[in-house]
């Protein structure tokens, strides 16, 4: 018997392999190391290598005996490869995988393997394995990216699918809203009264605090600029407008962009992927009407009324700060705000926040119908509800300001 | 057939349901529940709708905490949390669930491989090669680059089942594995039970009220009942259909309605 430099290769396997040429006696006495499997590699005739496996061939030493197996067939390019099964107690899928890959690495180097004298139990897991088939390209790999202009393509495509997809909603909720005007009745209105509940109510808590915070923080870096020239009083105006004018709307926006326009989003598109949208749709109901117009008339009345509520919490913000920072009296405070903020400042947040609700909506509810599949299609959407009703409500923003401005609005 | 199978079927416990009761809050579904699966035998769970075949499936499953009772799997109680989550009793386990539950964002070779690249350090190759041996096992060789998605509900079961099977568990556990496909697909998902079964030696629970199938693949059924709350006759489907007395057993085998359906009037 020879022994061979294996194990020192590998300290990692702690499997026995033993080498031995024909009419050696000697394997009789070699046990299976502490994986439970054992090697014994023979040279029966010139061009036969015979591999005897012994033991357990299974998930827990599936990497060794690989190791072991791969080895061995690369040190002795000889023709016939025959692995001896008789011996192996137990074999699993691993195990298979194994002589799998064997069986393809000898093909690779144009030799021939057998796998010989396989028990009944051992015979029955390799009746499974279809050898042959396995020829195929990797199925694991990450795919490739396709080609450049493939992908320009599909893009493109996706692009006008998305324009499609937006025309077509807003057409069909234009025609809802249109409809819920010409027949009041009809509308059903206990569910109405429950999502204004759900976006505008349930969202006070956070829109009181968030408020409250900005008014103070405005108030705090207005009072560090603005006590240098002695000017503390004119904290009130620049708090009171910008509140009214901006930071109220958006900030009330915001959230409820994250809160309603996301569940929005996630609500239809679940629906969407549990064919309950089609349900509806079979039984004469148009979810658009059913699902879409009483969502955006809910957020488009609970918006402004949120943004009334963060103005005044807002500017209450900012007479803390400035009583404790800037020796102001709340009655000063107040006084100031009184004469500096006009009813058209807080009307125009109003009007622009009514456009917001309208839009968180309609975006929430259109993102949830876009999902197609499953589960990630629906976690799509809901941050693309928000991340795109982020970037509408800025827009709309410039875009108000603007008109505003230039048409001496109000 | 079956007989010839029950031979081979050993006589040591691999599942031993002992005292079980559960339910959700209140609601008591199942009560003082005991039985025994033993190694290599195709075991089916019956019932009408609503007996509590779910809530022991889920309970055998470690799913769901029985009330009292316990459940154990190869000599070992499982029980509930993050532990058992993680413990090696579940490692012996593999689970279809009725609706197939595979991860909609991966493909069926990435589904197939999840369990085995979280569970062994196999290198990537080998992983490979297990995940084709059990697609094709399952009659899904050339499908592993596809979505669940793209599938028809018969290809995405037998998906589920390569997923289930991927660790080589000692038993694997059906849930109504025939729901929904057409009665040939639900045949060919019988015969595929029926070859893992006898080539891996694999345990097999399976949970389900589909006739043909009961017969073609059980050793021994057990039937619950929803008004007892237990089990009310157990033995192999042929024994049931031909010997049993109880008219709520024939009914169902026969496919009958001989008493008032109680369920319809509460």
């Amino acid at each position: 018997m020879i022994s061979t430099n294996l194990p020192e290769e590998n300290p990692n396997n702690t499997g026995t392999t033993s080498h031995s040429r024909a009419g050696s006696s000697a394997d009789a006495e070699l046990r299976l190391g502490p994986l439970g499997f054992a090697l014994d590699i023979h040279e029966k005739t010139f061009d036969e290598l015979s591999l005897v496996l012994r033991g357990r061939l299974w998930v827990e030493n599936a990497e060794e005996v690989r190791g072991a197996l791969m080895r061995a067939v690369e040190q002795e390019p000889l023709k016939n490869v025959v692995v001896d099964l008789s011996q192996i107690d137990y074999i699993d899928s691993s195990g298979a995988a194994v002589l799998m890959e064997l069986y393809r690495k000898c093909r690779a180097m144009n030799n021939v393997l057998k796998l010989a004298r396989a028990g009944p139990s051992v015979q029955r897991f390799l009746d499974l394995v279809d050898f042959d088939h396995f020829k195929d390209k990797p199925i694991l790999r990450p795919r490739a990216a396709p080609p450049l202009l493939v992908q320009i393509g599909g893009g493109a495509e996706r692009i006008y699918r998305t324009v499609q997809d937006i025309i077509t909603f807003l057409g069909a909720a234009s025609i809802a809203l249109y409809e819920d005007l010409r027949h009041p009745r009809q509308v059903k209105w206990d569910p109405l009264w429950k999502l204004i509940e759900r976006s505008g109510s349930d969202a006070v808590p956070i829109v009181a605090i968030l408020s409250f915070l900005m008014g103070a923080i405005l108030a705090f870096q207005a009072a560090i600029q603005l006590r240098k020239f002695g000017a503390n009083i004119f904290v009130a105006d620049l708090v009171s407008v910008s509140i009214c004018l901006e930071m109220g709307p958006l900030l009330a926006a915001i959230i409820v962009a994250g809160r309603s326009g996301a569940a929005y989003a996630a609500h239809i598109g679940t629906m969407q992927v549990t064919e309950e949208v089609d349900a509806l749709r079979l039984m004469g109901v148009d979810p658009i009407r059913f699902l879409v117009s009483p969502r955006i008339v809910a957020v488009g009345l609970a918006l402004p009324c949120l943004t009334i509520f963060a103005d005044i919490v807002g500017i209450f913000g900012g007479c803390v700060v400035s009583v404790f920072a800037l020796d102001l009296t709340p009655i000063t405070y107040f006084n100031q705000v009184g004469r500096v903020l006009e009813v058209s400042d807080v009307l125009k947040g109003l009007i622009k926040s009514f456009a917001y609700g309208v839009e968180i909506a309609a975006i929430g509810c259109l993102r949830g119908f876009q999902v197609r599949g499953g589960a990630e299609s629906v976690g799509q959407a809901t941050t693309s509800a928000v991340v795109t009703s982020v970037f509408v409500l800025t827009v709309t923003d410039a875009v108000f300001a603007m008109f505003y401005h230039y048409t001496r609005f109000l | 057939m079956n007989e010839q199978r029950n031979t081979a079927a050993g006589t040591i416990p691999i599942i031993s349901v002992r005292n079980v009761t559960a339910g959700y809050g209140d609601e008591i579904i199942i009560q003082d529940v005991s039985f025994d699966v033993f190694e290599g035998e195709i075991f089916s769970i019956l019932g009408r709708s609503g007996c509590g075949k779910t809530t022991l499936f889920k309970v055998m499953t470690g799913l769901l905490e029985p009330v009292e009772g316990t459940v154990l799997i190869d000599g070992e109680e499982i029980c509930c949390g993050e532990s058992a989550q993680t413990g090696a009793v579940l490692k012996k386990v593999g689970v279809t669930f009725q609706s197939g539950a595979l991860f909609t964002s991966m493909t069926l070779a990435e589904n197939a491989a999840f369990p085995l690249r979280l569970h062994t350090r196999l290198p990537a190759d080998t992983i490979e090669q297990i995940v084709r041996l059990k697609l094709s096992e399952v009659g899904l060789a050339g499908f592993e680059e596809l979505l669940p998605a793209e599938l028809s509900g018969g290809m995405q079961k037998r998906a589920a089942l390569a997923r289930a099977m991927a660790l080589d568990p000692k038993i694997l556990f059906f849930d109504e594995p025939s729901a929904g496909l057409d009665p040939v697909t639900s045949a060919t998902l019988d015969e595929t039970i029926l070859k893992i079964n006898k080539s891996l030696g694999t345990t097999m629970v399976i949970v389900t009220h589909e006739l043909a199938s009961i017969l073609r693949t059980a050793d021994r059924v057990i039937m619950l009942d929803r008004e007892e709350k237990t089990i009310i006759a157990q033995g192999s489907p042929q024994e049931l259909r031909e010997k049993s007395d109880d008219p709520r057993v024939r009914d169902f085998f026969n496919r009958s309605a001989s008493e008032p359906d109680l369920s319809l009037k509460r």
